[in-house]
């Protein structure tokens, strides 16, 4: 099927995508992430400062695309993995973003599941791999 | 303001329709709807066409779909303009088409809906169908709209102690009207055993929790109500309308377990009507996936957040209950065909009020006010017509 995201409209949330960027209203403090044209919590801002987020959160609601209900250009993981899961993260700094999760067991996948950002591989359209955040179980430190 | 009368009201069956196109589905919904206007129609007094369509059929017909069907069935003249919110093209539509009578800029209007979703393959159909949603943040997690609705499922689990027996429940009860319905995509019925027990799509979802991809068309012809009488001594009046919107990705909301825009949009619904959702005989709601019809109930007052699933285990929702919900069938059973959905249940309600369902086991009984209720995407937009036939 036909592109849906072009290489330039990816191109443009990069910061989002890489970074996890979002945009601090100068009039409420809040974190909007995504970006808004105007703050979604006052509703009267659109001055904002970029602010990197964590990454860390943890897993609010979630589903398991199976893998013939896959959106097309998903339909490669789908065939590799069965299935995959997908979940709401609600960050620590306020916003919720929908993203997959990986490294992490089917059993094991549970609302309240601390989570933290990932850099991984999206999907290939274009001809161009697409590369964004997904996240996984907080891994403890290792103990020396 | 003028009040708003439905006087005729038409549609296809729903289901597989493979040597018809739209202009094809389009017409047999609007000769039908002139042949039930009682008093008969002379179609040189249709004033305006709004047509609800997402993609016509995979798109083929990107721009200026209105008046290639208005010309199609010898209204090439008319107005005529397509009005889009995906699932709720069809009650934005007639939103559209009520406002302009209450506005008193027309008499005499038509809003109808076509979907042709059978000729698009299965890759194209979930690519399409995908693309309602936020495209960006929701689609790019390889999300589709069964995921984002079981996302939903999931945390009125978590919330509310919801079991996947209650979501296997609406699909039953939808089944098993739409196996009553003449018109109905799906017209047999399914026991609480396969309903659980079907092909997963999106984890808590199964096949038997999602609507089918539908061809289909309905037409509703609506006129000042002062007027009504020159064409029926039965009309239908629209006594309250109400609309509303949402963020469209569902990370964006407070809530996943309620869609404020079915809330505002009922709100401003019942107020209009001066009524409650109490003094509701029945309603056809946007049973798209088995939770919509769930979080349908609280949106729309039939009871607390959190308890409607009581509502099913008690039967209340049930052709013989207090409040059938889907009668049609719904989404699950009659089918599905985007634009067309909102305005069919129109058509459904308009037939039931009069007492005209084709066959007697499925016409409710006494029913005088009723509620449709058409929800675009996952929330991103939604209408609310609550619906009432004269007398006692």
């Amino acid at each position: 099927m036909g592109a849906h995201i072009s290489v330039p409209m990816y191109q443009r949330s990069l910061p989002q995508r890489y970074r996890l960027v979002g945009l601090k209203c100068q009039k409420c403090g809040k974190i909007n992430f995504p970006p808004k044209g105007t703050c979604k919590y006052c509703r009267a801002s659109t001055e904002f400062i970029e602010v990197p987020l964590s990454g860390k959160g943890y897993v609010y609601t979630y589903t398991i695309i199976a893998g013939g209900g896959a959106p097309p250009e998903f339909t490669d993981q789908a065939l590799i993995q069965g299935s995959y899961p997908v979940a709401i993260i609600q960050l620590e700094e306020g916003p919720r973003i929908m993203a997959q999760l990986v490294e992490v067991e089917r059993e094991e996948i549970k609302i309240g599941l601390p989570v933290e950002a990932v850099f991984r591989r999206i999907y290939e359209e274009e001809g161009v791999i697409r590369y964004g955040y997904k996240f996984r179980p907080v891994v403890p430190p290792c103990k020396p | 303001m003028p009040e708003v009368a439905i006087i005729g009201a038409g549609q296809t069956p729903y289901g597989d329709f493979p040597l018809k196109g739209v202009k094809e589905l389009f017409a047999e919904a609007y000769q039908e709807a002139l042949a039930s206007v009682d008093k008969g129609l002379d179609p040189n007094l249709i004033q305006a066409l709004f047509l609800g369509s997402l993609s016509a059929g995979n798109g083929f017909q990107l721009g200026q779909l209105a008046p290639l069907l208005a010309g199609h069935v010898g209204l090439p003249d008319i107005p005529a303009v397509r009005v889009e919110n995906a699932c709720a093209s069809g009650g934005f539509a007639l939103l559209t088409a009520v406002q302009a009578i209450a506005s008193g800029a027309y008499d005499l209007v038509m809003a109808a809906g076509v979907e042709k979703m059978r000729d698009v393959s299965s890759v194209q159909s979930k690519y399409w169908l995908g693309i309602s949603g936020d495209t960006e943040y929701e689609r790019l997690a390889g999300s589709t709209f069964a995921g984002i609705y079981a996302a939903m499922a999931r945390r009125y689990m978590e919330e509310y102690g919801l079991k996947k027996e209650h979501l296997a429940l609406v699909a039953v009860k939808n089944h098993r009207n739409g196996a009553l319905n003449p018109k109905a995509q799906f017209r047999r019925e399914i026991t609480l055993e396969t309903a659980l027990k079907g092909v997963e799509v999106a984890y808590p979802f199964n096949i038997w929790d999602c609507c089918s991809t539908t061809d289909g068309a309905a037409v509703v012809i609506i006129c000042n109500a002062k007027k009504a009488k020159d064409f029926t001594n039965r009309p239908v009046k629209i006594i309250g309308w109400g609309a509303g919107s949402d963020y469209l990705a569902i990370h964006d909301r407070d809530s996943l377990t309620s869609l404020k825009a079915v809330k505002n949009a009922a709100q401003t619904a019942y107020q209009m009507a001066g009524i409650k959702p109490q003094d509701i005989d029945f309603a056809e709601v946007h049973d798209c996936f088995t939770i919509a019809e769930i979080l349908a109930y609280a949106d729309l007052g039939f009871c607390q957040e959190g308890q409607a699933h009581r509502l099913l285990e008690e039967g209340v929702t049930s052709l013989e209950g207090r409040l059938p919900v889907n009668a049609s069938g719904g989404l699950k059973a009659k089918g599905h065909p985007i634009g067309a959905t909102g305005i069919g249940m129109a058509c459904e309600i308009f037939h039931q009020l009069r007492g005209e369902a084709e066959r007697k086991e499925r016409q409710i009984r006494n029913g005088r006010t009723a509620l449709s209720h058409n929800v675009g995407g996952s929330g991103g937009s939604a209408t609310v017509f609550i619906y009432q036939r004269e007398g006692e």
